[in-house]
């Protein structure tokens, strides 16, 4: 295997290269994806039938909390990868731990956000906009479970491996990755909440 | 310690925080319709942006045409999606 040490770990060889390629064209297939959820969503966000309205049920601390915690994770996942970079094993793997507390603190209250919905009768079968707003919103937070555990076992094998090509490239896709989740938040903060709480 | 903390990637985050500020004022401040679509439109692109170049090293290797042409034909087909949708499914009717 020729190995580039002029680049960065991660872009070292020629098979990291191409995944990190690879990976970039998956996340295009992800925009899509997310595309037609937003599409969906403004398509039917007036739809409440008898059900309530974003601007009865949406509160803005909790949204607000949400956006914070998910903009520094996407920071400190950012650091982690400059810590690589220079190769600091240590440092980076604790930013990635407080990435990845950060995404559970996320979690946490989102999962109670969609308790606090179905408990105020904006449940799943409520009308097509609690529908849509919980599928949409659930998809994103999906991504963002599946997220955790991926993270997860990629610092369990750069514990056990140390910084290789093949662990600083997985590390690097799975940033790549987080910072993607948060830039959908961002829409999701701005179309979703933010237009629906104006 | 200081190495840790690339001056790059504070102010990216710096920045990032001031967009979503900026866009807060949609909720705060009494606006009308367009003037907030206006602002969240703003604000969430070029915090996309931010996050694609200062975070996600999007032009780093040789592959950064590559890179941004997916990227632009991603956003391409959900912006023809969004609107697509929008225009056939609802002002159509208008």
């Amino acid at each position: 295997m020729k190995i580039d040490h002029s680049l960065p770990l991660e872009y070292s060889t020629e098979e990291n290269r191409l995944k990190i390629l690879g990976f970039w064209i998956f996340l295009g297939a992800e925009i899509m994806l997310f595309g037609t959820l937003f599409a969906s969503y403004f398509t039917l966000v007036d739809r409440i039938g008898s059900g309530p309205s974003g601007k009865e049920i949406f509160e803005i601390t909790p949204v607000l909390i949400e956006t914070i915690v998910l903009l520094t994770s996407s920071f400190t996942i950012g650091l982690g990868v400059h810590a690589m970079r220079i190769g600091r094993k240590k440092a980076m793997m604790s930013f990635f731990v407080i990435t990845l507390l950060l995404g559970l603190v996320f979690l946490g209250v989102e999962i109670f956000e969609f308790i606090h919905y179905v408990h105020i009768g904006a449940g799943l079968q409520t009308s097509a906009f609690t529908a849509i707003l919980l599928s949409t919103l659930g998809t994103h937070g999906l991504h963002v479970t599946f997220g955790l555990f991926w993270g997860l076992f990629i610092l369990l094998q750069v514990k056990k491996r140390g910084l290789t090509p093949e662990t600083a490239n997985k590390s690097f896709i799975f940033s790549l990755y987080w910072h993607f989740l948060d830039v959908v938040w961002i829409f999701i903060f701005s179309f979703v909440y933010l237009k629906g709480m104006m | 310690m200081k190495e840790l903390f690339p001056m790059k990637q504070i102010l990216g985050f710096v920045f990032s925080l001031l967009l979503t500020v900026i866009a807060l004022a949609v909720y705060f401040l009494d606006m009308s319709f367009s003037t907030g679509m206006t602002i969240l439109l703003a604000t969430a692109f070029i915090q996309a942006a931010v996050q694609l170049v200062v975070f996600m090293h999007a032009g780093e290797t040789k592959d950064k045409g590559a890179i941004y042409t997916n990227v632009y034909y991603g956003v391409f087909i959900a912006l023809a999606t969004v609107f697509g949708t929008l225009l056939t499914m609802i002002w159509g009717y208008n």
